[in-house]
């Protein structure tokens, strides 16, 4: 089972990126018959368009985490509020579970998801060919929870919507919710933009004998 | 005489050296592909022979462990009758107001909708947009997708568009996030509510229901029937 010789490629065979159809390697280029989606064998600049959107998203967590996300008007007196400062708050009021829900959601996933596509991205150009299968989950992980970012995001919409009592109290949002909805588009774009099979190829064209033969 | 896709195909399958198995939807006359014979890993790439795959049954690749073939009886019509469910509950859901906040006298009704007007009348029309694509639009889209497509497979007629419309289906399926918009509605509840008096409205509890509906909307597409079927259906209507 790990060995190069079994995988689509090797035996000179396209499969379809999105349906998954086969078709012969000569039509590299050409639409794929069954949905109409161009045929490549694999992503193309995969690797450059992945760091590069990485990249974006790193230089707007700065922003995202640094600029208030929402200020909140309490009889007159505005107070702009962080997503780390929102974190605190939860916590200062003992709602633990949320507090922590949020602090996962906002912070510790999405610094996450970039150092996990950085160690994938190093993965495949270094050569690393040690725990396959972790690093399948790991990809399957950043790529399904990804989404969840955008808690924040939605948090701040209803609460937006919601507290609008004029000079009694009011939200309204601010700059670093562009940037946190930025850093959310941008790794999910990236995970996308990654191919799995490219960790595979450097994998077994280098280890032609793999543990299992 | 230029080869055909065929003639490579039936070149390709002599000289792979793996067992075949017959699928469950090839037909007889039709000329042997190698999307009938075979499958390759759409994570690792590994080609192996397509097993004989039964009801309620999961194919999971031998080598990285993704998921190939989520099989369940009667696809076509559970993906239909969840989809038109789905497009029912969006009514309620995006009509009635999910959250209705209480201070001294005086309520204020939230939506869905309504949180994005919110932040674009509050100078973000970006985040609006977000708002609006990810909980309204790319949702809606998506069942419509699913209803369109498995009502033409149900009906075995080759309506038009039906490629574009799967496609469209998978690229926009990780866009929808109903569920994280939930689990928001409940983050704000949970920071409103030493302030004032926060009633659940009844486009909370749609909210809910059609996030049940959808997740097992997508947990039970079968893109590998849908695809055959398309493939069936489009192939027919060009010969005929």
């Amino acid at each position: 089972m790990y060995n190069w010789k079994y995988s689509a490629c090797a035996q000179s065979i396209i499969s379809c990126h999105d349906c998954n159809g086969l078709w012969p390697l000569a039509m590299d280029g050409e639409h794929c018959p069954r949905c109409g989606a161009k045929l490549h064998q694999r992503k193309p600049q995969s690797l450059v368009r992945t760091w590069a959107l990485l990249l974006t998203a790193t230089f707007l967590l700065l922003p995202a985490n640094l600029l208030p996300i929402m200020r909140v008007t309490m009889l007159g007196r505005g107070e702009p509020s962080t997503i780390l400062a929102g974190v605190i708050e939860l916590a200062n009021h003992g709602l633990w579970v949320i507090a922590f829900v949020v602090l996962a959601a906002s912070i510790l996933i999405p610094v996450g998801k970039i150092l996990a596509l950085a160690t994938l991205l190093l993965a495949i150009q270094r050569g690393w060919t040690t725990n396959m299968e972790q690093k399948m989950v790991m990809f399957r992980i950043v790529h399904w929870i990804g989404r969840w970012s955008m808690l924040d995001i939605f948090v701040v919409g209803i609460l937006v919507a919601l507290v609008q009592f004029g000079n009694l109290a009011y939200i309204d949002g601010q700059a670093g919710a562009i940037a946190f909805g930025g850093v959310v588009i941008f790794t999910m774009l990236a995970a996308n933009a990654l191919d799995t099979r490219l960790i595979w190829d450097r994998h077994l064209q280098e280890a032609p004998r793999g543990p299992n033969p | 005489m230029a080869p055909t896709i065929n003639d490579m195909n039936r070149r390709l399958l002599r000289s792979i050296s793996s067992p075949t198995f017959c699928y469950r939807n090839s037909e007889p006359h039709m000329p042997s592909s190698l999307n009938d014979t075979h499958l390759a890993c759409h994570e690792c790439d590994l080609l192996m022979g397509r097993p004989d795959v039964h009801e309620e049954r999961i194919l999971v690749c031998p080598r990285c462990g993704s998921r190939l073939i989520s099989n369940h009886a009667n696809s076509v019509e559970r993906s239909l009758a969840l989809a038109l469910a789905g497009l029912i509950l969006l009514i309620p859901a995006n009509l009635f107001p999910v959250l209705t906040l209480e201070v001294l006298g005086r309520e204020q009704d939230q939506t869905i909708f309504s949180s994005a007007m919110a932040l674009y009348r509050g100078q973000l029309p970006l985040v609006a947009l977000c708002i609006l694509l990810f909980a309204i639009v790319v949702p809606i889209c998506k069942l419509l997708l699913l209803a369109y497509l498995s009502s033409a497979l149900h009906q075995e007629k080759a309506w038009p568009g039906l490629k574009l419309a799967m496609r469209s289906y998978q690229h926009l399926d990780q866009w929808g996030m109903l569920e994280v918009y939930l689990i928001a509605v409940l983050v704000s509840v949970v920071k409103l509510v030493d302030i004032a008096r926060v009633e659940p409205g009844l486009g909370l509890y749609s909210l809910a229901a059609l996030i049940v509906v959808t997740s097992l909307s997508s947990i039970h597409l079968d893109k590998d029937l849908f695809w055959h079927r398309i493939d069936r259906l489009t192939r027919r209507s060009t010969d005929v």
